[in-house]
């Protein structure tokens, strides 16, 4: 071990089940120097680091830092090693004051009951003693202390940070700027970062950026998680590459170009090989023009989005989860309201329509989050075979509404879509059937409707491997018979098999617009990953073009 | 010595399990209750004895049962429609009054033969029900606020608004007392002589038909399950909760005035400046017991009528109090909340000796 | 009557008809900060009430009749802490079944203690400084002349907000209503707050209900409580979860409360020559004690309606994980 390593992960495994989530990784961080942890989602980033804050127990491997084994099982001993975590999802209570935040479970007395060395005295004596601290930590609150070196710590940095401050009076960026002080107060020497930019906007991300230099000057050393090509060439010094559970590699940042670091995230092989028809396409199902949306917390997620989704065509929309794919396609199935922009639906304007009118116009919708919205989990298959098409007519005239027709439709639903783990449909309820299963009830629900248009937010995140292929072929089928059909997916293998074009989703506008024939693996996750295509050197693009040599034999790289 | 308990999260749901629960449910009230009856030195025995065999087999207790049966049946169900939609409806004792107030109103000051005036009186009274029930839903559909809290203020408004009225211009004539006239023959609900069935029974019969074809026969039942279970999905689906919220609510507010009007018109026959039957209250366990279905809901009030009227003769034939009823009734709601967690998870528990079983010491980690 | 007289009599009548109003609202205001809303006050209070007559009559000693009370309160309290924390069931019906036990067991185990004599708690006044008080305009013997939980329920208004607000266990608790995920991660033990506030609900409510039998009223009677056990938790939320405000609250209701009684002798009508004497009617409406009863409710849900629609950023004051059971996630 070099003097100047101050973490060192040996041969990390960590699985649950039916999933290999570290595999004997190694991770080595030197003092002072900001480390990158690259990885496209599902990659191991997340679980590596939990596994260092003691929230995850490893099934085997280690950790040593300064050159001692750590034995963690719960944060606690994380912290008390000198290791930090800020969250992506802050762990702040909004109405408390900063200072109260920061102090939290750490029970410190009021001044007068401080252990002060200096103090003599019966009454100093008497304050030390264990039960009258025992008291004095429940009953009173000491915060004029640590407010003071939460003010001492926020100068040195150069936030601008009042403790008493509410902590729900703060904007992002400086309750970001709280959960570092946390960390910094209970004084680390290894500070981890989860995507820290994922909140912020970009002038709050260069403060973070300079905030993070400071530290490193005093010796901090800081583990960076992100899959932002241009922030690790911003930011770090070194890099580790995280691939499906493998440490592919970690580089010098300034050795490295983006598209390398793009090359190490993606090279995986290819699992399917569909055999997709070419046909012409017809009249435009789908016209959004200028749409601009935003989030549920209210900031704006859609910057003025165009889009044009024709009969019979697949249109793939890349890009990672968080840069707007839940609103656009929210949006686009009429579910959420857009703010500004039109939406047409063959010539009819549905802008600000109701998800019933757009129901009824022949759009369907898989959501992203099935059990949330896709389903009511304590409810029968049959309901929620149900749940879109209970209005039609097939099922009763006027009031009336046979159950039993209920019943037979989610039986051929239930058999067409294979789903299984249904003994009747009657009986068997949502919430007992597997993700797999679940999703192809809700694929049969939505598509056996015969849609115009139908809009899917990652059909097959989640879902086994055999319930994979059948509903990308579902899927083609689908689009064989008219259907438009616009998809967001993480998974490059499937948006290069089943788009006619390809879109590219980064931070709320559509960055690149292409189809699987002319782009490469590479290029597409350069563009989901940076916004831009990097400037080729020699070397890449004789490499990109043997790429695009190789497509025509049906193999990827 | 080690006892450890272990609870864990069942895969599923035994059938005996699923099906028993209201039964095991009741027998450990009327358990309890045994404990409650010897303390005060009875035999329970004897008073179960009293209280159902008694009840059951005598003609004039059953028609009273069925008289109490009536308004239960209809509160449990004005409990019931908005639990079905994922609401708790804790006021439908105001709910009630609401509608005694209005039928009686009505019934005192128009005067048409009998079959006008009491379909008037139960317009009358369904029409205030819904109405009280109207602005908690409002509320709730607008603007979330809690339909706990405000649906039980509006019962304590309720209260005070018949005590107003019923001791102010509904006053009866003679004497002073806070209670109104007597309702003349025209404006009370009739009993079919030789059975002595009262007709109450047979309005509350038809709402529980109604219900039922509503919940298991109408696109808008459909709605109503897919909004309790969840609304999100529903929302997505094109269902409106706005719309759902309101209609249960509104319409459990009139369920719960027709109890209120056919205990009044149907049994007491003149209205009470403190009439506060409870009857509000007790259709929670009542709609609890009867949850999945209108006719689960009939059987539960049917058992909580005979509850009450064998109550109220075992009060009266021996020392023990009529607050016993209230006492199961309570009881019964506590077993169901436990049955319902002991569905959902099962319970190991396992003693041993320290140090004598050589397996490997169960290993507890934070989050694992 | 003079209208010295009236307004000290009025303002005597306020302090003392909400001290049941501010013990059970505190208790109330506890638990809720800590996540667990309770509905079942008034069957505590009932609890505490008959309980609290049986002691004294049993030991002939009033303080151990009122905490004899306050331990019925908490006994039941401790059956919502285990059906709400560690069974995780439905803490509006597990409230609402505790209130209709309370009834219940009241009812049936309180048949023949109506009669019950015994000697509660004599009005003190403070010690040493008490005649000056008095002479205090108004308020002096509205304040400081009363049964002694009266003067309880009084600095427990401070205590209260003092271990909110400057204390650690105050902040846990806090923290613990309002996201418990994060309490969790900062080393708070959840499960153990929780317990600790719904008890000291059911204590402070049983406390609420001892005073109501051996201070306020000096009997036992079925379900004496009258409602207030409802009143006090609709307090709580006008008071927005903050012991001060809910000390005016009860001072509110408990006005509202006086008022009513008192308005009887009050001639508030506009005289017959006035061309306001119209509105004479609309004012007997709106003083009839039955109407005025109303008030208070109404006041309640207008609260709660002007809360919710306006808040500023809405925010809303109410404890984050109000009404949610907590379970640790495990991975």
């Amino acid at each position: 071990m070099t003097t100047d390593e101050l973490l060192r992960m040996e041969s990390i495994v960590k699985t649950f089940p039916g999933v290999v989530a570290n595999d004997e990784i190694d991770l080595t961080v030197r003092k002072g120097e900001v480390h990158g942890l690259l990885g496209e989602n599902g990659a191991g980033k997340s679980t590596l680091m939990k596994v260092l804050y003691g929230l995850y127990t490893p099934d085997s491997g280690s950790i040593w830092l300064n050159g001692e084994r750590l034995e963690l099982e719960k944060p606690q001993n994380a912290i008390d090693a000198g290791i930090g975590m800020v969250h992506q999802h802050f762990k702040l209570i909004p109405r408390l004051t900063v200072a109260e935040n920061i102090v939290l479970g750490s029970r410190e007395p009021a001044a007068s009951f401080r252990e002060n060395g200096s103090e003599e005295g019966l009454v100093a004596k008497l304050s030390q003693s264990t039960p009258v601290q025992a008291v004095a930590s429940r009953f009173t609150l000491g915060l004029e202390e640590p407010s003071h070196r939460i003010e001492g710590l926020a100068d040195r940095y150069g936030f601008d940070i009042d403790p008493s401050a509410t902590v729900h009076e703060l904007g992002v960026g400086k309750q970001q700027r709280v959960e570092i002080l946390k960390a910094l107060y209970e004084d680390v020497d290894l500070l981890i970062l989860d995507e820290p930019t994922a909140v912020l906007t970009p002038t709050e991300a260069d403060r973070l950026f300079e905030t993070l230099e400071e530290l490193t000057e005093d010796d901090l050393s800081i583990i960076f998680i992100t899959h932002k090509l241009e922030e690790v060439k911003a930011i770090t010094d070194r890099v580790t590459v995280l691939q499906e559970g493998n440490n592919v590699g970690t580089v010098e940042t300034d050795e490295v170009t983006k598209s390398d670091l793009a090359r190490m995230m993606v090279g995986h092989e290819v699992l399917f090989d569909i055999d997709k028809e070419q046909f012409d396409t017809g009249q435009p199902v789908l016209e959004a023009s200028g749409v601009r949306a935003t989030d549920d917390r209210g900031i704006e997620a859609l910057s003025g989005i165009d889009l044009t989704v024709n009969k019979g065509e697949v249109v793939g929309v890349a890009g990672v989860s968080g840069n707007g794919q839940k609103e656009l396609a929210e949006t686009m199935a009429g579910v959420r309201t857009p703010t500004e922009g039109e939406i047409r639906l063959k010539e009819t304007d549905l802008t600000g329509a109701s998800p019933r009118t757009f129901i009824d116009q022949g759009v369907s919708f898989v959501p992203e989050d099935r059990n949330r919205h896709g389903a009511a989990g304590d409810l029968s298959v049959m309901h929620n075979a149900a749940m879109k098409e209970f209005p039609d007519e097939q099922f009763g005239s006027g009031l009336r509404f046979d159950y039993d027709e209920v019943e037979e439709y989610a039986s051929i639903l239930v058999d067409e879509y294979d789903v299984r783990g249904v003994d009747t449909v009657k009986d068997a309820v949502a919430k007992d059937l597997s993700g797999g299963n679940l999703q192809k009830l809700i694929i049969a629900r939505e598509l056996h409707r015969d849609p115009a248009l139908l809009v899917a937010n990652q059909p097959t995140r989640g879902v086994d491997v055999g319930a994979i292929e059948f509903i990308r072929k579902r899927l083609l089928e689908q689009r064989k018979q008219g259907t438009a059909i616009l998809f967001f997916s993480e998974n490059l293998d499937e948006l290069f098999d089943l788009s006619d074009r390809l879109l590219v989703l980064y931070e709320g506008e559509i960055v690149y617009r292409t189809t699987p024939e002319e782009t490469s693996h590479e290029e597409v996750s350069m563009f989901m990953n940076a916004g831009e295509r990097e400037k080729l050197t020699a070397v890449d693009a004789s490499e990109t073009a043997a790429a695009r040599e190789g497509v025509t034999d049906g193999g990827k790289q | 010595m080690l006892v450890d308990v272990e609870v864990n999260e069942r895969e599923e749901i035994p059938s005996w399990l699923a099906y028993g629960t209201p039964v095991f449910t009741i027998l450990a009230a009327l358990l309890v209750g045994a404990v409650a009856i010897l303390a005060v030195g009875e035999s329970p025995i004897v008073a179960y004895d009293q209280m159902f065999v008694h009840t059951l087999t005598e003609m004039r207790n059953l028609s009273e049962v069925m008289v109490r049966a009536a308004p239960l049946i209809l509160a449990g169900l004005a409990v019931y429609l908005p639990m079905k939609a994922g609401l708790w409806n804790i006021g439908a004792e105001g709910q009630l009054i609401a509608g005694a107030v209005a039928g009686t109103l009505v019934g005192l000051n128009v005067s048409l033969p009998q079959y006008a005036l009491l379909p008037l009186m139960i317009l009358a009274a369904g029409f205030a029900g819904a109405c009280w029930g109207f602005i908690p839903a409002w509320l709730r559909a607008k603007w979330g606020i809690n339909e706990i809290i405000t649906t039980l203020l509006f019962t304590f408004i309720a209260i005070e608004l018949q005590l107003y009225l019923v001791r102010g211009h509904m006053q009866g004539g003679f004497g002073g007392f806070p209670q109104t006239d007597r309702l003349s023959e025209a404006a009370l609900l009739p009993s079919f002589t030789g059975f002595d069935i009262p007709s109450s029974i047979f309005l509350a019969l038809l709402v529980v038909a109604g219900v039922y074809v509503l919940m298991e026969y109408t696109r808008l039942g459909f709605q109503i399950t897919f909004v309790g279970s969840n609304d999100e999905a529903a929302e997505q689906a094109g269902m409106s909760k706005f719309k759902i919220v309101l209609f249960t609510l509104v319409v459990g507010g009139a369920f719960a005035a027709l109890a209120g009007i056919s205990e009044i018109a149907g049994n007491r026959g003149r209205l009470q400046a403190s009439f506060e039957p409870g009857y509000g209250f007790t259709a929670i366990p009542i709609a609890l017991l009867g949850r999945n279905g209108a006719f689960k809901v009939l059987l539960a009030a049917l058992f909580f009528a005979l509850l009450f009227v064998g109550g109220d003769s075992v009060s009266v034939a021996m020392d023990v109090p009529f607050a016993l009823i209230e006492i199961i009734q309570a009881l019964i709601i506590l077993f169901l909340i436990t049955a319902e967690f002991f569905k959902s998870y099962s319970i190991d528990i396992s003693v041993g000796r320290a140090g004598s079983d050589p397996t490997e010491p169960a290993e507890v980690t934070a989050n694992d | 009557m003079t209208d010295i007289a009236f307004l000290t009599g009025l303002a005597g009548a306020t302090v003392t008809a909400s001290t049941v109003l501010i013990l059970a609202g505190l208790g109330e205001l506890i638990s809720e900060r800590a996540g667990v809303l309770n509905l079942g006050v008034e069957g505590m209070m009932l609890a505490g009430a008959l309980t609290g007559v049986v002691a004294t009559v049993w030991t002939g000693n009033y303080w151990l009749g009122f905490f004899a009370g306050s331990l019925a309160g908490a006994a039941l309290g401790s059956v919502h802490a285990f059906l709400c924390i560690s069974l995780k069931a439905d803490q509006a019906i597990s409230g609402v079944m505790l209130t209709l036990l309370g009834i219940g067991l009241t009812s049936y185990f309180g048949s023949g203690w109506g009669d019950a004599s015994f000697s509660g708690f004599p009005d003190r006044t403070v010690p040493v400084i008490g005649d000056l008080l008095l002479e205090i305009p108004i308020i002096g013997p509205a304040l400081f002349e009363g049964p002694a939980t009266d003067f309880i329920a009084l600095l427990l208004v401070p205590a209260v907000w003092w271990l909110l607000y400057r204390t650690n266990v105050g902040l846990e608790l806090i923290s613990v209503g309002e996201d418990p995920e994060t309490a969790d991660t900062m080393g708070i033990d959840v499960f153990k707050m929780r317990y600790i506030a719904v008890l000291t609900g059911g204590l402070l409510a049983g406390a609420a209900g001892a005073h109501l039998s051996l201070a306020f009223n000096n009997l036992w009677a079925n379900e004496m409580s009258a409602g207030q056990g409802w009143i006090a938790i609709a307090l709580v939320i006008f008071a927005r979860w903050r012991p001060v405000r809910l000390l005016l609250g009860a001072y509110l209701f408990g006005m509202f409360n006086a008022l009513q009684i008192r308005s009887q002798g009050l001639d508030l009508a506009f005289s017959s020559e006035s061309a306001l004497s119209a509105l004479n009617p609309v004012i007997e409406f709106l003083m009839d004690p039955a109407i005025m009863s109303m008030y208070a409710y109404i006041a309640t849900i207008v609260v709660l309606v002007v809360t919710v629609v306006w808040s500023a950023d809405n925010r809303s004051a109410e404890p984050g994980s109000l009404v949610q059971a907590y379970s640790r996630e495990s991975d």
